[in-house]
């Protein structure tokens, strides 16, 4: 699972670590602390977040009855869709959190 | 992953290269723990029912075995469709 986000999101921080240096002319140490900080906190909730993804939709997904180790079809296509809703889910709370969460 | 991930990132000072590695192998690390538990956790509830013996019988080896390679496979789907939305790439209906 690592490989498939790790080296994007490495990317994102170190750009905003310049952009932010660039803005606020403090010193590189500072910045690069609290950077670590919300880089560890932002890889923790996506660990989180997949796992989550994992075992939500191979419950939705997957029989019980284990009648073979591997996957039918079904099951390949209702994991491919289950994995694009719940991040369409996770989108729309998102918003609805930025916007300030207050009660509609 | 491995550190060689953080190798390709050149741009990167090398103190921050090592410590984020040691981050994420830290992290990768507790990942793996966890997902050892709740597999066993899982492939546990699913197939084990009667406590007549101590021992697993056929029934309930295969069913676990079954169990914790139908999961690492799904979780191995999972993780490439994840990958897909995450790099924008459009995914059939």
């Amino acid at each position: 699972m690592f490989q498939y986000f790790s080296q994007q999101f490495l990317l994102n921080y170190w750009e905003k670590t310049s952009v932010m240096m660039a803005a606020n002319n403090l010193p590189r140490e500072v910045n690069a602390e609290q950077i670590f900080g919300m880089a560890e906190k932002e890889m923790e909730y996506r660990v989180e977040f997949f796992n989550k993804l994992t075992h939500t939709c191979f419950n939705k997904c997957v029989e019980k009855k284990y009648k073979e180790g591997e996957l039918y079809m079904g099951e390949n296509t209702c994991i491919d869709r289950c994995v694009s809703k719940y991040q369409q889910v996770t989108n729309i709370i998102g918003q609805m959190l930025a916007n300030g969460g207050r009660p509609m | 992953m491995d550190k060689s991930m953080i190798g390709d990132l050149d741009s990167l000072p090398e103190a921050d290269k090592l410590r984020m590695a040691a981050m994420i192998e830290q992290l990768q690390v507790r990942d793996s723990l966890r997902m050892y538990n709740s597999l066993v956790e899982r492939c546990f509830t699913d197939c084990v029912d009667s406590f007549k013996r101590k021992t697993l019988d056929k029934q309930e080896e295969t069913c676990v075995r079954r169990c914790a390679e139908k999961f690492l496979k799904h979780s191995m789907r999972v993780g490439l469709r994840f990958a897909e939305l995450n790099q924008g790439a459009p995914t059939p209906d």
